[in-house]
């Protein structure tokens, strides 16, 4: 557990020290900032009610969830696997007593933190624009569920940075990842529209599974289906991801 | 004397023909052990599976009683190694990179970090990042990173590329400096066949990706005026021997 937990706090200060996961969340608060010019903007400007205090958070989560954050995970996670592939820095952690599980798993785990302290910081900045500038309108349930919405998002975040720590390990350049990852965004985005019957089965819909958590009779079967489908393919990207990671030659 | 590296019928080829074939060698403590051998012959493929960067397709690497292949962990525990280049993140300082592999060792702290900085040279650097350091620095810091741990086996690949004069004699003194005082065992490869004979007390020569011949220095230099003499033969003598077979 130790040499796992040298290996995570190598990768945490790390992904700190690039400053390019810095500059991921701060560019993630300035939707905040940007969505709620706009709803100021509209409200002052026709009159229209906008978003309220609670209404606010889940309007930035919505597109967060479904570009912003999509996007910066996939590139710390290819910055973490093909960006060290690449210097040749992969060899400098490959050749201490830490075997390829505990580095793979630590990698993995930062970015979940990553993540995780993404859509912590989104929910903080997102609810505290929204009391300030906003009308009043939450209540104690809403407020909870905003907070949930928020936590739960970061599942099916993570088994998309499993994905694409998958085709890091396949393909050679980090470019060709990016733009792979985006590609296969992009169709799975447009599957989910046009086989709408099956969309619960694609990673880039169970983006928006927080909604479950929204609707009043909370559908517990349905909640416990798509996480049991989010895990059961975090798993699966896991192990390929892993499996190829560990057949590496540096 | 204590067997320290044992590698086992160790065999690795690559789709291009080169690698190395059914290496079998054993290293006993307190070795300097100089690994001799063209550009191409095998030494840091051989290398590369000592500290599990590459798998072997049969054999396997024994250190300090661990199997590299099996007991990963266990058997790099008291290694330090530097392969090809050394490697450091750019956007960390000196100091900084030593950190990050200083918490793989429970008994590595800031202090050990500075003397071997101090060691190495690098102590003034501490604070840069390597993007600003010329070739020879980098590889000053590659040797403290090595030896950082105080490890019991250092495997090191062509460590004096890219070093001055000044350089390599202060490398050369450091490793001579531990074998005598810390027992600690050295697998060095290097092309600087004066360099090898100055530092090594035995050799063992690679070509083709076999292994042609290991002796000690002393032994060697009884018989060759110059370790060069002694290299050229083997190497003669392997070319008469597979050329006779074909």
């Amino acid at each position: 557990m130790a040499v796992f937990q040298a290996a995570l706090i190598n990768e945490i200060e790390k992904l700190y020290k690039k400053k390019k996961a810095v500059v991921a969340i701060l560019l993630s608060l300035a939707v905040i900032v940007i969505g709620q010019l706009a709803i100021v903007g509209v409200r002052s400007g026709f009159g229209l009610r906008g978003a309220g205090s609670v209404e606010f958070p889940m309007l930035v989560l919505a597109v967060v969830v479904n570009i912003i954050l999509p996007l910066f995970t996939a590139l710390v996670a290819i910055d973490s696997f093909s960006g060290e592939f690449s210097q040749n820095s992969m060899r400098i952690t490959l050749t201490r007593p830490v075997s390829r599980f505990k580095i793979f798993s630590a990698k993995i785990t930062a970015i979940v933190l990553f993540t995780l302290a993404t859509l912590l910081l989104l929910l903080i900045f997102s609810m505290l624009a929204g009391f300030i500038f906003n009308t009043n309108s939450g209540t104690l349930d809403s407020f909870a569920r905003t907070v949930l919405s928020y936590l739960v998002s970061v599942l099916p975040l993570v088994v998309l940075a499993l994905g694409i720590v998958l085709l890091a390990n396949l393909f050679k350049s980090g470019i060709s990842v990016f733009f792979v990852s985006i590609l296969v965004f992009i169709v799975l985005k447009v599957l989910g529209v046009v086989f709408s019957q099956y969309s619960s089965l694609l990673m880039t819909s169970q983006l928006d599974w927080y909604n479950l958590f929204l609707v009043n009779s909370f559908p517990l079967g349905k909640i416990v289906r798509q996480f049991f489908l989010m895990l059961g393919s975090g798993i699966m990207l896991f192990i390929a991801g892993f499996y190829f990671f560990d057949k590496k030659e540096f | 004397m204590e067997k320290v590296i044992e590698i086992k019928n160790l065999t690795k080829l690559y789709k291009n023909g080169r690698g190395i074939k059914d290496i079998n060698l054993d290293i006993f403590q307190g070795d300097i052990f100089g690994f001799l051998g063209p550009n191409g012959a095998g030494k840091t493929t051989a290398m590369k599976i000592m500290t599990g960067l590459v798998r072997p397709q049969s054999g396997d690497v024994n250190i300090l009683g661990y199997s590299v292949t099996e007991e990963y962990e266990n058997a790099m525990e008291k290694v330090g190694c530097l392969i090809e280049i050394a490697e450091a993140y750019p956007y960390l300082s000196a100091f900084d990179n030593l950190k990050q592999l200083a918490r793989y060792y429970p008994n590595v702290d800031h202090q050990r970090i500075d003397e071997v900085l101090e060691i190495t040279g690098m102590s003034k650097y501490k604070d840069e990042k390597p993007t600003k350091f010329s070739l020879g620095m980098k590889q000053r810091l590659g040797l403290a990173a090595a030896v950082l741990s105080r490890p019991k086996v250092v495997i090191l690949d062509e460590p004096l590329n890219g070093l001055d004069v000044e350089g390599m004699i202060a490398i050369r003194k450091i490793i001579l400096h531990l074998a005598e005082t810390e027992q600690t065992t050295f697998f060095i490869s290097s092309h600087l066949i004066h360099d090898v004979e100055l530092t090594c007390n035995r050799i063992g020569v690679i070509y083709n990706g076999e292994m042609l011949n290991v002796e000690t220095t002393q032994t060697i230099l009884s018989n060759y005026a110059t370790l060069e003499n002694y290299f050229v033969s083997e190497v003669e003598q392997y070319g008469r021997v597979s050329s006779c077979a074909d």
